[in-house]
């Protein structure tokens, strides 16, 4: 033995199964993230003469592509600012209003339903509403011609589709500060408004710059909805990448936008782990100060919050109600005959597209789980060389525009050496690379709660450290296990800005085929099968919600809302 | 498991140290040139104060840390490369780790499923381990239904269960109340005497540390200050850290005056003898004296011997009253044990302090 040991480097060369895991998750890192982005840069820059940063110029020269660029900007903000404004009213007045149960449910169900919806939902609601043939703008306004497209309808359908996820960030937030700051500030003499501006608002802070980065970077990505709102004179980065990659068969020009989505994606990632990170007030000390809503809440300003919260709730479940009376009827703003004729057709010519969708989902569904709770495991409990750097590039797929992941996926997997192009294996891959962060992070969350002594009990016993995982550490962190088991399914259910570049003749997807619909003006199937999702995410959601209610009786578990939360 | 004496195995400790390094402050050593050596059959208890090292250095020896220089033997086999999982030890922790998820015999017999042992054994070692600690019948309930007592027990059959050749304690009874506390060293101390394993237990409780040790190794700041019985660092302490740690004292200054057959030493202004000189020290040489409270006597004021002081506050603690005395510029304790006659002094009062000899001991600077 000798006398000096190098204690960072012992346990990786002393555990083979460790290594082996961790050398293991870097291939798996390195094929599935590391080298998509490369490809994604070679066909970027490198051309006949080498690398050159002259078709980037180009790109950035073309007014067109700096407008769709400084439109997505735009959007983000609006959507950022609007969003989160709308969310923090509805924590606020949750946390704080003393709602009855009913209004509650109300709330609930209006944050939850954009959630578990596949995307175009509230566009195709919007749509039904504000459209040409809308039933507020023809029917009850009798506007002939409504022009709905533009950006003030993708905003707004933005806005409404991306504000419960504010919502969730910011209710745990604001239900955690003490009130007994508040009440000191009180007994100070400040009045209740000057309480909130000065105390309440200072401490929500960095949640809500939290909410913000959120909400802007689901605007970013937001392929969807401005396919279908934006229409000609709003072009956004990420309908040109795919218009520029589907319609002109150009792969650079689609990679080289959506390199250009790739630099405000990175700084608001950057922003959110670096900056924001560690800056929360609220801490948790479980420690429950009795609560005096009634004291800091004036009448007035009650009213108004619920108010507000009642119109929003109210439209957003007037939205769905629309939509699933379109799937019910012949055609929507022609022939209101009832039919189930749209759900006839998505049980017939779309069972392929759900049988893909749910072979791929069993497929991605374990494996993503135990991909989450490996990497939580290892990047919260071991100490190895380039820890850090396996957590980082690990969020790379998440924090990136799905537009960005497929592009890059395409490009990468289309020839030789990985030809994975029509696959069902790549688009497995793209959702567990793109989604288990969640459950990474739950691990990771779930780990720091467990005490470290336990796995070193096992040890103690005469385990190995592949027995201590398997029969104590993985029982522990089972839930977090189930929490990325449903994201995987809800997201293989819903998402589609980097699928759409990934599916083929022998595999399509439930929100693909929900576009095709859109796109052959079919809205009936479209919304039925919108209203399908819809039902199948929310049994999906409600089975895992059990299933970690059981686990928090016994040990303090996930909550379901961390599936849904950014 | 038989609970028959199994042949206990030495733990010897040379050179171990342990370090880190610290962003501003360099190069930190948690444990510094521990040299320790662990009878078969003992129990031996480091004893320190919060961040003395002693948690690092019993770690070290379970093998959840490596230590950066020196080496660890356990019995003749050194381990210091080793993992915990290839020590054969018992290790009780602090917070007692019961897996939460397995039931109590689940968590009793892991350590023998781990080694593969035939279910049948499985069965039997645990039922006779449960006996051992008093919960028979306890085998399927789940951990959330013990009370921290039972919680306890648990934690020591897990950790004996599968005949460890040595045992580790972290601080097993600082989250129980004071007196399940007592009831469980005493508990502790018997199984392992009976089971006769080399144990090794960490405590900051200097009372529990006397009450169950053979031997008792203080740590100051990552060192050993000294290993001694329990008699032995009470009444001579070689270091005014141990006699502060332990116990509690009057430490004043003095000269030696006199080394060999008749040691004495010049304190306060008065000469006294004392039973030994420490060692190495000349005549001349300044040297710590160190008298524990309830062996200073107080006697009424002009009573023919003694030091004159007087009395600044009087605290009546029921078994004793303790007083505080100031004499020659110092405040020294004295603490009288409760008997009915013995004469009762208020603040102000003169008083005469003496040093009954033998009762003085002194400590080299």
């Amino acid at each position: 033995m000798s006398a000096a040991l190098r204690p960072s480097a012992r346990p990786l060369l002393r555990d083979p199964f460790f290594a082996g895991i961790v050398f293991v998750l870097w291939v798996l890192l390195g094929i599935f993230v590391l080298y998509p982005l490369g490809c994604l840069f070679v066909r970027a820059f490198a051309g006949e003469a080498g690398f050159s940063i002259q078709p980037f110029l180009d790109v950035i020269n073309n007014p067109n592509h700096r407008r769709a660029f400084l439109n997505s900007l735009l959007l983000a903000l609006a959507v950022g600012v609007g969003g989160t404004v709308l969310g923090f009213v509805f924590a606020f007045t949750a946390v704080r209003a003393g709602l009855s149960r009913r209004w509650r449910g109300i709330i609930d169900t209006a944050t939850l339903l954009p959630l578990i919806s596949p995307p175009f939902t509230i566009s195709v609601a919007i749509l039904f509403s504000f459209g040409a043939r809308g039933l507020i703008t023809y029917d009850l306004l009798g506007i002939k011609g409504f022009a709905i497209y533009g950006f003030k309808s993708t905003a707004l359908a933005e806005i409404i589709t991306y504000f419960p996820i504010a919502y969730l960030t910011l209710r745990p937030i604001l239900a955690s500060i003490d009130s007994n700051i508040e009440n000191a500030a009180l007994s100070m003499g400040a009045s209740r408004w000057r309480v909130f501006r000065t105390v309440t608002l200072p401490l929500a802070v960095p949640g809500v710059a939290n909410a913000f980065l959120l909400l802007f970077a689901c605007s970013l990505a937001d392929f969807a909805t401005p396919l279908i709102l934006s229409g000609n004179d709003f072009p956004v980065l990420p309908t040109e990448a795919f218009l520029q990659i589907t319609g002109q068969f150009d792969l650079r020009g689609g990679a080289l936008l959506s390199i250009l989505l790739l630099a405000p994606a990175a700084a608001v990632f950057l922003l959110q782990r670096y900056w924001l990170a560690g800056r929360s007030y609220v801490t948790v000390t479980g420690k429950a100060s009795s609560r005096s809503e009634v004291d800091l809440l004036a009448p007035a300003a009650r009213r108004l919050l619920f108010a507000v919260c009642a119109v929003v709730a109210v439209s957003v479940l007037y939205f769905y109600a629309l939509l699933l009376y379109a799937s019910l009827v012949m055609a929507f703003g022609a022939n209101h005959t009832f039919t189930l004729k749209h759900y006839h057709v998505i049980f017939t010519e779309g069972i392929p597209a759900i049988r893909d969708t749910l072979i791929i989902a069993a497929i991605g569904m374990p494996l993503g789980g135990l991909y989450g709770v490996l990497v939580g495991y290892i990047v919260a409990r071991k100490q190895f060389w380039g820890r850090q750097a396996l957590e980082l590039v690990s969020m790379i797929n998440y924090a990136l525009p799905g537009t960005i992941v497929g592009i890059a996926y395409l490009l990468a997997f289309n020839d030789k050496p990985l030809e994975l192009t029509g696959t069902a294996t790549i688009i497995v891959a793209c959702y567990i690379f793109r989604y288990s962060p969640t459950g990474i992070r739950a691990t990771i969350a779930l780990l720091h709660q467990i005490d470290r002594s336990l796995e070193e009990a096992s040890e103690s016993l005469g385990a190995r450290s592949g027995t201590t995982f398997r029969r104590i550490t993985l029982p522990l962190i089972l839930p977090a296990f189930f929490t990325g088991l449903g994201v995987v399914f809800i997201r293989s259910m819903t998402a589609i800005s980097a699928t759409i570049f990934l599916i083929s003749i022998s595999w399509t997807l439930v929100t693909v085929r929900i576009l095709e619909n859109m796109t052959e003006l079919s809205l009936g199937p479209a919304a039925a099968f919108s209203v399908f999702v819809v039902v199948v995410v929310y049994v999906a959601l409600w089975l895992i919600g059990r299933l970690l209610a059981r686990f928090r009786a016994a040990e303090g578990g996930g909550r379901v809302e961390s599936i849904l939360g950014g | 498991m038989t609970v028959q004496a199994m042949q206990p195995v030495p733990i010897r400790l040379s050179g171990i140290a342990k370090s880190f390094e610290h962003g501003v402050k360099g190069r930190i050593f948690a444990v510094k040139d521990v040299d320790l050596q662990v009878v078969p059959g003992e129990l031996l208890t480091l004893l320190g104060p919060s961040g003395c090292g002693k948690t690092t250095t019993l770690r070290m020896i379970a093998g959840f840390e490596q230590p950066t220089q020196g080496s660890i033997h356990i019995g003749e086999r050194d381990v210091t490369g080793l993992r915990a999982n290839e020590r054969n030890i018992g290790f009780v922790f602090q917070n007692y780790a019961i897996f939460p998820h397995l039931s109590v015999f689940e968590n009793v017999g892991y350590g023998l499923r781990v080694q593969k042992q035939p279910e049948a054994e499985v069965q039997r070692a645990v039922q006779e381990v449960l006996e051992l600690v008093g919960l028979a019948g306890y085998a399927q309930q789940q951990p959330h239904q013990l009370s921290g007592g039972e919680q306890q027990r648990i934690a020591l059959a897990r950790a004996i269960v599968f005949r460890p050749r040595i045992l580790l304690f972290d601080e097993p009874l600082s989250n129980l109340d004071a007196k399940l506390r007592v009831q469980m060293r005493s508990e502790i101390l018997q199984l392992q005497k009976r089971l006769n394993i080399t144990t090794v237990y960490v405590t900051h409780d200097q009372e529990e540390a006397m009450a169950i040790s053979d031997r008792i190794a203080v740590m100051d700041r990552g060192s050993i200050a000294q290993i001694a019985s329990a008699e032995d660092l009470y009444d001579r302490p070689r270091s005014e850290f141990v006699a502060r740690f332990i116990g509690r004292a009057n430490l004043l200054q003095g000269t030696l005056r006199s080394a060999g057959a008749q040691p004495s030493v010049e304190v306060l202004g008065q000469a006294m003898a004392v039973p030994a000189a420490p060692p190495g020290a000349q005549v001349g040489d300044s040297v710590s004296v160190m008298v524990r409270p309830e062996r200073v006597q107080l006697l009424r004021a002009g009573a023919a011997q003694g030091l004159a002081g007087k009395v600044v506050t009087r605290t009546f603690l029921g078994e004793k009253t303790e007083y505080h005395v100031e004499a020659a510029g110092q405040t020294l304790q004295v603490a009288q044990f409760g008997d009915a006659r013995a004469e009762r002094f208020s603040p102000g009062d003169a008083v005469q302090l003496c040093f009954p000899g033998g009762n003085i001991h002194l400590i080299g600077a």
